[in-house]
């Protein structure tokens, strides 16, 4: 059963390695027989066939790159964020296989949607869409960066909540690495507090959502308070 | 946890020991009677794969005899000791061994590094002749070398994995090729060279490799045999795959085969723990 090969002793002078899992070196300039020798592949005269870097990357000759040729256009908001969109059918078929199980003590987060795979990148924040909202049969409890209007009906109406806190990126990766120890900040940008303050899009400290939500810090409550001061503030008039 | 080593007591019932002095007789588990079978879960990677035994050997002592093959035979994990013979692992494994014992100091100068100034050493038209810069330049003689070697790190890297594997293979290999032997323990009780060599003749385990699983060489033994070439002792941890296919002998003691058995055994999920 055995071949001759196999029954030979094992040597260091019968080893040898895989065929085809060594590629020798290309030498240039070693002779006609190597197919590499004389002007090594580079051909006859010209820039291409000196020595030195030849000429810098996207250089056409004179010509006007492509890169010059194509005008300048916009500029690029520093403060955009992407959002990572999770819409109600994919949340609903996570729920089915046990891979989302949510409480209104202990809310589905960015970090349980990355841990469960729902999400592979949270980005800047979770946005929860209404695709599929037909689908949706469970009662789920989220606490996202952000949701849109019809997400927000459907998830109620099964029972379940919602509410949306303002995540910058330092308090985005303590809610998915689960750090407590740090203060998450609360919006600063006019913006973000206006959003956020607005019961219509379940934003955090909207009053509405600081008296229904089950954990609430203090400072958030005082923070609600302020934003919302100056809707009774008269003017000031002579 | 640490597993028991078993030793089982034989019955005679091996058909034919090759128990020349060159060479140590070795029982692979075709040749045993089906009555002494191996109680499960000692020293094996899966339950689902039979042991591979090898006679247990022994140099004696100043007084008492060697013998090749004793009564007992030691079980051995057939993953590390009966695992195909993969030659690719194991040039992989010897060549990454010999790159890393390369010095790496050739030298050469280069045109800069040769003693010289940069006069031009001829105009450059008018006399005739090819144009010229420095006397350094590597056409000229006595000039640098163009892109001679360098002192340079030939060493390369080997998955651990690979070198795990090179590692069993080698020794599937010794003790296929009935070069592998087990010894109880390597406490030679003597220091000198004389007894010791004599011994090791009589044995006929010339150009043999000691391999102990404590973490020091037995002291006795390494100032016995330091001086004995082709005997070399060394510890389990420090042998390597190189060492294993050059030596034509291995003999390991238990302490170096339960060592081996660990660390290259099947990792399974409960271990990792």
């Amino acid at each position: 059963m055995a071949t001759r090969a196999a029954a030979k002793k094992v040597h260091l002078f019968n080893i040898s390695p895989a065929p085809g899992s060594l590629h020798h070196q290309k030498r240039v300039g070693r002779g006609q027989g190597s197919g590499y020798g004389g002007t090594s592949g580079r051909g006859h005269n010209g820039q291409k066939s000196r020595s030195g870097p030849g000429p810098k990357p996207g250089f056409e000759g004179g010509q006007t790159p492509i890169t010059k040729l194509i005008p300048k256009r916009g500029f690029y908001n520093q403060n955009t964020k992407e959002y990572a969109a999770v819409n109600l059918d994919r949340l609903q078929y996570w729920v089915d296989q046990g891979r989302l199980v949510s409480t209104p003590e202990q809310p589905i987060t960015a970090r349980e949607l990355l841990l469960s795979g729902c999400v592979h990148d949270v980005k800047d924040g979770i946005k929860i869409l209404g695709d599929g909202k037909e689908f949706l049969r469970s009662r789920i409890h989220l606490v996202p960066s952000r949701a849109s209007k019809s997400a927000i009906g459907a998830i109620e109406r099964l029972g379940g909540t919602v509410y949306c806190k303002y995540y910058n990126p330092l308090s985005l990766r303590d809610c998915i690495d689960g750090r407590t120890d740090r203060i998450a900040a609360a919006p600063t940008r006019r913006k973000d507090i206006e959003w956020y303050t607005h019961w219509g899009n379940r934003g955090y400290i909207s009053p509405r959502a600081i008296e229904k939500m089950p954990f609430v810090e203090e400072r958030l409550k005082e923070l609600s308070k302020e934003y919302t001061n100056f809707k009774s503030q008269p003017f000031a008039t002579k | 946890m640490r597993r028991l080593r078993v030793v089982l007591q034989l019955k005679v019932f091996f058909k034919s020991c090759r128990t020349t002095s060159r060479s140590l007789s070795t029982v692979t588990a075709t040749e045993t009677s089906t009555s002494v079978l191996p109680p499960l879960g000692t020293g094996l990677s899966s339950p689902l794969t039979s042991p591979v035994y090898v006679t247990m050997s022994s140099l004696g002592s100043l007084v008492d005899k060697p013998v090749l093959s004793t009564d007992k035979a030691v079980q051995l994990d057939p993953h590390i000791f009966s695992h195909p013979i993969r030659r690719d692992i194991l040039h992989l494994c010897v060549v990454h061994h010999l790159d890393s014992l390369r010095q790496g100091s050739a030298n050469t100068k280069t045109r800069s590094e040769v003693r010289g100034s940069g006069r031009k050493i001829r105009p450059q038209k008018g006399s005739g002749r090819a144009r010229l810069g420095d006397a350094q330049s590597p056409m000229l003689r006595g000039g640098g070398v163009a892109f001679g070697p360098k002192p340079r790190d030939f060493s390369t890297k080997l998955p651990r994995k690979v070198k795990e594997m090179g590692m069993r293979v080698a020794l599937s290999a010794k003790l296929r090729e009935h070069n592998l032997g087990v010894i109880k323990s390597l406490n030679w009780p003597g220091v000198k060279t004389g007894p010791l060599a004599k011994r090791i003749s009589e044995v006929g385990w010339r150009k043999t490799l000691f391999v102990t699983g404590l973490d020091e060489v037995p002291e006795g033994l390494r100032r016995a045999s330091s001086n004995i070439e082709k005997v070399e002792v060394v510890t389990a941890k420090d042998l390597n795959v190189y060492d294993a296919v050059k030596w034509p002998r291995v003999v390991l003691d238990l302490a170096a085969v339960e060592w081996l058995e660990r660390k290259l055994g099947k990792k399974t999920v409960v271990d990792s723990f």
